[in-house]
């Protein structure tokens, strides 16, 4: 797949550097990365939900539209959360569940954009037994414009 | 029939599309999305109890309900010239290959704010067993024509 390129897929890779439940620190920025946003990274992602409409897919429909373009359908922060982060990010750690999401959105994300995260563990809990860590995440286009901004619940791996 | 914030009134519904789920459906959305966490991969790894849970097998990403809900909500909003705005969702049961899942939304109500006009939207997704595997709220923008 075109879009996994230079992309470590192997999660268990890395996975004894990443912190654990313990070692994150609610307030401490994550190390991300700028990542440019392709119409076929897009694309790929929308196939994969089977999104398809044609602000996604069909250049001279999108133009004539009131978005004067393609762009990539809000979700694309599933695949940003990823695209954005380092192989070492406890994101990726084997067995974490997500929990709960909410997202907030402001502009689309179009192809050609290169996405920048600001991203921290914002707090920290157990509950019946299991880890929780609640993080907050907002991306930005390359002006510095919020596309979307969002806050998550994962259950750590003991 | 466009969809319009004047006679869109509490109860009304929003159907969103079947999706079956696959084992196929899962790697594709392995690739779409970049996460390759071996709960969607590796059936060895997911022999593993879970605290007190023990999925059988590996099990669809719940990310994947956040996509096919949007996409509901954008296919609704746009002829409108609607702006989805927010989306919220729990997963209550995991979702498994063979699995057929659908959104839906519910209007639970409509909210005209100094700037702007909005609708709030109850959304959950069911399985092929009318059973619910996630549930959430959504808000889309229906902004005063300029």
């Amino acid at each position: 797949m075109m879009q996994a390129q230079g992309f470590e897929t192997d999660f268990w890779k890395d996975a004894n550097v990443r912190k654990v439940w313990d070692e994150i620190i609610p307030g401490v920025p994550r190390k991300t990365l700028p990542y440019l946003l392709t119409k076929e990274a897009i694309q790929l992602y929308c196939r994969s939900v089977g999104e398809d409409h044609p602000l996604y897919f069909d250049e001279a429909y999108a133009k004539a539209s009131p978005y004067k373009g393609l762009i990539a359908p809000p979700s694309i922060h599933i695949l940003l959360m990823f695209s954005c982060t380092p192989t070492d990010d406890w994101m990726r750690t084997p067995g974490t569940v997500n929990a709960g999401q909410s997202w907030s959105y402001n502009i689309p994300a179009r192809p050609g954009d290169t996405i920048t995260l600001q991203a921290r563990a914002l707090d920290k809990f157990i509950k019946r037994e299991r880890l929780f860590v609640v993080h907050d995440n907002v991306f930005f286009n390359q002006h510095g414009d919020v596309i979307c901004s969002g806050r998550g619940q994962t259950i750590r791996p003991m | 029939m466009t969809t319009n914030f004047e006679t869109l009134n509490a109860g009304d519904t929003i159907d969103g599309p079947d999706f079956a789920v696959s084992r196929e459906s899962i790697r594709l959305f392995c690739d779409g999305s970049l996460d390759y966490n071996p709960l969607h991969l590796d059936d060895d790894y997911m022999k593993n109890s879970f605290g007190k849970t023990n999925f059988g097998g590996i099990i669809m990403h719940g990310m994947n309900n956040f996509g096919l809900i949007t996409r509901m909500l954008t296919d609704w909003a746009y002829p409108a010239g609607a702006i989805h705005r927010r989306l919220e969702t729990r997963w209550v049961k995991p979702v498994k290959p063979g699995d057929t899942i659908r959104p839906v939304g519910i209007i639970k109500a409509k909210q005209v704010t100094q700037k702007s006009r909005w609708v709030l939207i109850d959304v959950l997704v069911k399985n092929q067993n009318d059973e619910k595997v996630a549930t959430g709220e959504a808000m889309v923008e229906f902004p005063i024509a300029a």
